[in-house]
């Protein structure tokens, strides 16, 4: 089980306020600590357009990584006129190097389940599904065994707290790829279908799961409606960054420490890679060369934007995003065209391959880092990478094949330096890129 | 239609007559009215039903956007990312198959951004697209004869089949397979293994036998396609030439009745008056080869010269309906030198009108010639000489001998005994002021310099370099230009160009006067023998349209459709051939040649023939001109034009996949091993439509997506054959591809019998054939299947020379046979094939689609089922 960092005491704790719980699957301990308490308030005393005033309110966006505002979409499926309307929570967790997902479903099942019955009032939907991970047979365990007992409670399940309103959850382990994470693949999955994206506009609240009004969100954003509920919106947006409140999950992996955070939003990245024991700007006796924030496809950043706020839109004007929440430190005996090259076939291979752009684009600026980083690039191959990633950013389908850029532009962007080493003199600074190394005598 | 369809306002009169409260009352099941809306697209507005998609609205009004995986039948799918456009307001442009238009929106579909990222998904197509598209020989020929299929059908030994396909394009293949040029042998692949394919000799042969089959046991030559219906309709084509008897070769074809009218004493024109026997045997050759238009029924008139003997207002005056005017080149050119008409001056086709038959020049044996000019009448006129006793012949001409258009026969006229001379120019003819008899002949070297128009470097006289041949005679073969003077009262109406040639569209053929139409040397000036042919043909299309009522503008906008566009894709280098030298002809020996008149080259034996076909490497994609990919990519300029004098050195790229963005790319398994489909995966561009209609429309769900990343492909579970699949044999999927991927062969198809006692009217089949060989009839009406898709008439697209799909289905033989046992009828407002609604819509004729769609027709005429059945007995698809 991935390690809980230690955060400072006056870090909010949301998602894991319930995290040290001795059994998380006992409903009984977890209602004593105030489990279900928001949902019972929303059910007995607010309308469902309350409730999605007090989500809105409080500015809460969504934790999946592109940080769409929650009460926006409740309002839109809300508006959408349909028999059948489904809430789908996403816990699939598609990043390989990422437990942030599966750890929250682990230790607080019930307030991801409370947070999906509330999304579910607020919408108007009988039917949810909770994505998992099928390989993930102790999260499925402990999900299953909260759902039965909070069926059971009358917390969901048919009749929810005598309310009359039903609320038929089903946990759905799913298997497949990395592009998992995005919301249209994820649907076309619990369809049964292969996982490839759907153009948006109509968005899956209006046109959706089976072509229903379709909610879908991360487990982080539906663990955190019940706090909202329960202390108001205003106290949420309190906590964190004034454009993102709240708190997230982040993975940070240094080369002293790694482990999972709770940390509110806006937080700078230099006090998260100090949780780590890397905040002298430096790790051990090394120096931080880059950080890989948002997953396979997020940003390399260098350490001079470490007091950058983590939080979507500061990352975004930088050349990163929050994608899964992941914090990857590389120090100087990385290379940048290395990583770059990793990430970029990483994406490439991960493409579901519906689009053009995609399937070859990506792959295509894939084979142009090789080329850079084994010491046969083409004289054009740097502005080549430029041109096809702004070309597979202007038609793409979905955010992968946008994202899937990110690594080579941000690589770009801000370690010039060591690419055109590669790219002009053949040389590897860092002696990672083998073959230019083993010429250039700088190997370790 | 929008109003139509919206309820009416007012009440019901009580005065109404049932019939129209039958027409003004809905039926409860139909939608009462569908709002429309209004959207802004390149600045015009349209106008389009609620729920429609950008594209459909698009389509709907003319506009077109690309697209390679959109299905009409099917919702947008959204792969191919080409149908994307800007809409004002938005910051990524939506694509717009799945786009639904929503009022007010402004949308822009072609401008440079999009056109950038349309290029560049094409150009990433391409990089992995291991495939071919037309191959050069074919785009290379004026005509462009299926070359790789005849080469088949050679290897095969069907020489008969093999003449088929080449008279598809080229009525007289073993006229060509003497005199072509061959401009396909140029550019034959085969040239990167070994050496380029005898493609000229190799239709010589099978020409020849057919000729052989015909003249000693009375065997019909092969009809290329069916002949249909006489139409009643007639047309007179004036001059027996080349293109004169190629246009009516395939009017004859069309149905219309012919007359040919030539001026000399036997038709035939340059090919019997301006190609010497030795390399066009006149009897044995020419004239069974016209026998093949004869015995279409075409009539020759002999003796008849227009302008002399009639006048356009005659043969008008007689009733013809169409006159093709195909009178060629016979005006020499004036050297514009003194003396030029002097005694002993010869217009060089004026002697070979004599020489060419064999008969003796008055004269001419023991005289010292001087022949000027370097084209194929220069040629003729060196070697006839020679054969003709001549003392001593000197062929001149003003530029290089690599630049000289018959430089291939130069050799063979050197080794006959000629003499040649480059470079020079007459400046004077050197008289005997006595005789008035021309004694010598003055030149002047001409220097190279910059290249012209043509490519060849410009000759300049350098001063003081003149030089004298002595001689007795000169020939003047410096080109030609047609005879006009007989345009004037009775012929009026018509004009010239300013390169003094008759004025005749070069798509319709239409000259300034009603009902006469111009093709062949008049239109274009002296060009080769294939050219001309492909003039001839073109016209015959042209002709029959117009006489079959139809708009000449849209005949323009089909020809130009039909014919292979000059750009091309590239193919994949072919290396892992074994090396086998090119099949020769041999010739007699120069000695023996000098003096005969008999045909010099030696004909291959049958064994030799077969080989030199089977080294044919069939560089051609079935699905040419079909291809999405490849039209778009011709559009938007991702496509290579190697065979261009640069390349053809190693120059640039040498393959599709090549461009910016080449790399690895997947070579797959073809898939043969169904009957009907033929499976190409490496052309596969993962569409996804085939996948979508097997599951969606047809049910089978034979395809889908395998694998993920660069590696995904749409092919069947685990790439196992189409059989162990639950493939019907449909053809949806292969109907659907937008490339060569999936393929029907229905060549396979032998014969297909629909067993009427176990039928139960479904109409399933009649649903699904992509052929529409089966049809429903008129009493019986397939609630659920909606006929107002296009239907394309292959017959008709056959007619236009594509590469179709039709093409497989015109494999077969006989079609005479068949055609007299059928009593087959073509209604002729389905010989348009279907145009794009856009296209139709631009060249003013709005009827021009209308009338390929071809609705109503009497299914009886259809060799298939006949709907309710009961009458026919069994449907055979042969």
């Amino acid at each position: 089980m991935t390690r809980i960092l230690a955060t400072p005491a006056s870090w909010p704790r949301i998602l894991l306020a319930h995290a040290d719980a001795a059994d998380p699957t006992d409903l009984d301990a977890a209602v004593r600590a105030g489990a279900f308490d928001a949902l019972k308030t929303a059910i007995r005393a607010m309308t469902a357009a309350q409730v999605i005033a007090v989500v809105a309110g409080s500015g809460l966006r969504g934790r999946g990584g592109a940080g769409f505002p929650t009460g926006e979409k409740w309002r839109a499926a809300a508006a959408a006129s349909s028999t059948r309307k489904y809430v789908v929570a996403n816990g699939y967790g598609a990043d390989p190097g990422v437990q942030t997902d599966r750890t929250l479903l682990e230790r607080d099942p019930y307030a991801v389940l409370e947070g999906v019955a509330l999304a579910a009032y607020a919408i108007g939907a009988t039917e949810a599904y909770v994505a998992v991970r099928a390989e993930a047979s102790e999260t499925i365990r402990r999900l299953e065994i909260a759902l039965a007992a909070a069926e059971e409670a009358g917390f969901v399940g048919p009749d929810v707290l005598d309310s009359g309103w039903d609320l038929q959850v089903t946990i759905r382990p799913v298997q497949g790829a990395y592009l998992l994470g995005e919301e249209t693949v994820l649907l076309k999955a619990l369809e049964g279908k292969r996982g490839q994206p759907e153009q948006r506009p109509p968005h899956p609240t209006e046109r959706g799961l089976f072509g229903r009004p379709t909610v879908v969100h991360n487990v982080q954003t539906l663990a955190s409606v019940p706090w909202i509920i329960k202390h108001g919106s205003e106290a949420f947006a309190a906590i964190g960054s004034k454009a993102s409140p709240g708190t997230i999950l982040v993975q940070l992996r240094g080369p002293a420490e790694a482990g999972i955070a709770e940390v509110p939003l806006g937080t700078s990245l230099r006090e998260l890679v100090g949780l780590v024991g890397a905040a002298a700007g430096g790790a051990g006796d090394r120096a931080i060369k880059a950080l890989l924030v948002g997953g396979p496809s997020g940003g390399l950043l260098p350490p001079d934007l470490l007091d950058t706020p983590f939080e979507f839109d500061a990352l975004r004007a930088v050349g990163a995003h929050i994608g899964s929440g992941s914090i990857v430190l590389a120090d100087e005996r990385a290379c940048i065209v290395d990583l770059a090259r990793l990430l970029s076939r990483f994406c490439a291979d991960q493409a579901c391959g519906k689009t053009i752009p995609c399937r070859i684009g990506t792959r295509r600026l894939s084979e142009i880092v090789d080329r850079i980083a084994i010491g046969t690039p083409k004289p054009t191959d740097a502005d080549l990478a430029a041109d096809l990633s702004a070309d597979i950013i202007g038609s793409a389908l979905c955010d992968h094949e946008r994202l899937a850029t990110l690594p080579m532009a941000s690589g770009m962007r801000y370690f010039r330096a060591e690419l055109d080493a590669h790219l002009l003199r053949s040389t590897c600074p860092a002696g990672v890129c083998h073959p230019i190394a083993v010429a250039a005598g700088t190997a370790h | 239609m929008a109003d139509l369809m919206t309820r009416p306002d007012r009440e019901l009169e009580p005065d109404q007559t049932l019939a129209e409260r039958l027409l003004t009352t809905q039926s409860p099941q139909r939608p009462q009215s569908t709002p429309t809306i209004r959207i802004e697209v390149d600045g015009r507005v349209l106008e389009g039903l609620e729920g429609q998609t950008i594209l459909e609205v698009c389509r709907d009004n003319g506009i077109e956007i690309p697209t390679l995986c959109y299905e009409p039948k099917l919702p947008g799918f959204g792969a191919c990312r080409m149908c994307v456009v800007e809409v004002e307001g938005e910051a990524h442009p939506p694509i717009s198959c799945s786009r639904a238009a929503e009022p007010e929106m402004r949308i822009q579909t072609q401008t440079d951004e999009l056109r950038r990222l349309r290029a560049t998904n094409l150009e990433l197509i391409f990089s992995d697209h291991n495939a071919y598209c037309l191959p050069p020989c074919q785009n290379k020929c004026p005509s462009h004869i299926d070359i790789p299929g005849f080469l088949k059908q050679n290897a095969e030994g069907n020489w008969r089949e093999s003449t088929r396909i080449f008279k598809r394009t080229i009525p007289f293949p073993s006229v060509l397979g003497r005199v072509c040029p061959a401009p396909c042998e140029e550019h034959c692949r085969r040239d990167e293994v070994d050496e380029a394919i005898a493609i000229r000799d190799s239709h010589r042969y099978a020409g020849d036998q057919v000729l052989k089959a015909m003249l000693d046991d009375g065997v019909d030559p092969p009809i290329p396609f069916e002949p249909q219906v006489r139409s009643g309709r007639r047309a007179a084509v004036i001059g027996s030439g080349p293109a004169g008897m190629s246009a009516a070769y395939y009017l004859l074809l069309a149905g219309h009745e012919v007359t040919v009218f030539e001026r000399d004493p036997a038709p035939g024109g340059m090919l019997r008056y301006g190609i010497p026997q030795y390399r066009l045997p006149k009897v044995e050759v020419l004239e069974a080869e016209y026998e093949s238009v004869t015995r279409l029924g075409g009539r020759i008139v002999c003796g008849q010269a227009l302008g002399r003997d009639f006048s356009l207002d005659d043969l008008q005056g007689q009733g013809f309906d169409a006159v093709v005017v195909a009178i060629g080149c016979y005006d020499t050119n004036k050297l514009g030198i003194p003396n030029e008409t002097a005694d002993g001056v010869i217009d060089g086709l004026e002697y070979l009108a004599t020489a060419t038959l064999g008969l003796p020049y008055p004269g001419h044996a023991g005289k010292r010639v001087v022949v000027i000019g370097g084209g194929f009448t220069s040629m003729d006129c060196t070697r006839t000489s020679i054969r003709q006793g001549a003392a001593e012949v000197t062929l001149v001409y003003r530029r290089d001998m690599k630049d000289m258009p018959a430089s291939g026969e130069v050799h063979e006229a050197i080794e006959e005994g000629a003499t040649a001379i480059f470079q020079a120019a007459p400046t004077r003819v050197l008289v005997d002021a006595a005789s008035g008899r021309v004694t010598g002949v003055e030149f002047i070297r001409n220097k190279l310099g910059e290249p012209d128009a043509s490519g060849r470097r410009r000759p300049e006289p350098a001063p003081g370099t003149e030089f004298t041949i002595e001689c007795d005679r000169v020939l003047l073969a410096i080109g030609q230009g047609p005879d006009l003077s007989w345009i004037g009262p009775g012929s009026d109406g018509l004009t010239a160009t300013k390169q003094r040639r008759l004025k005749a569209d070069a798509v319709t053929f239409a000259t300034d006067r009603a009902g006469v139409f111009g093709t062949g040397d008049v239109r274009i000036g002296a060009a080769t023998v294939v050219q001309a042919v492909a003039e001839g043909r073109r016209a015959a299309y042209a002709v029959d349209a117009s006489l079959k009522g139809l708009d000449l503008s849209a005949i323009k906008v089909r020809q130009t459709l039909a014919e292979p566009q000059p750009e091309f894709l590239s193919i994949v280098p072919f290396t892992s051939e074994v090396k086998e030298p090119r099949y020769r002809m041999k010739a007699m020996d120069a000695e023996v040649r000098n003096k005969s008149y008999v045909e010099y080259e030696l004909p291959y034996s049958p064994a030799e023939a077969i080989a030199e076909s089977t080294r044919c490497l069939q560089c051609t994609c079935e699905a040419i001109g079909f291809c999405d990919l490849r039209r778009l990519g011709i559009e938007y300029g991702t496509t290579l034009k190697t065979l261009e004098p640069g390349h053809h050195q190693g120059a640039g790229y040498r393959s599709v996949t090549e461009n910016r963005f080449t790399g690895v790319n997947h070579d797959y398994i073809r898939d043969d091993s169904h009957a009907f489909i033929l499976r190409e995966p490496s052309r596969c561009i993962d569409c996804g439509r085939c996948a979508t209609v097997c599951a969606e429309v047809v049910g089978a769900a034979c395809y889908d997506f395998m694998r993920i990343g660069f590696d995904t492909l749409v092919t069947t579970p685990l790439d196992m054959s189409l059989n162990d699949t639950p493939c019907v044999s449909c053809g949806r999927c292969a109907e659907t591809c937008p490339t060569g991927a999936l393929m029907p062969k229905p060549r396979v198809l032998q014969k297909y019998e629909v067993d009427e006692s176990r039928c139960i009217l479904c109409g399933i089949c009649v649903d699904a054939c992509p052929y529409d060989a089966l049809r429903d009839g008129a009493d019986f009406e397939l609630a659920h299947t909606s006929r107002a898709e296009p239907q394309i008439d292959l017959i008709a697209l056959a007619a236009v020379n594509r590469e179709t799909e039709g093409t497989y289905i015109r494999r077969e033989r006989d079609w005479t046979e068949r055609a007299l046992a059928a009593g087959r009828t073509i209604d002729p407002g389905r010989l348009l094939p279907v145009l794009p609604p856009s296209i139709a819509a631009r060249s003013g004729n709005g009827q021009g689609a209308g009338n390929g769609h071809g609705h109503g027709h009497d299914a009886s005429d259809q060799h298939g089922l006949t709907g309710g059945g009961a009458g026919a007995s069994r449907a055979h698809h042969q």
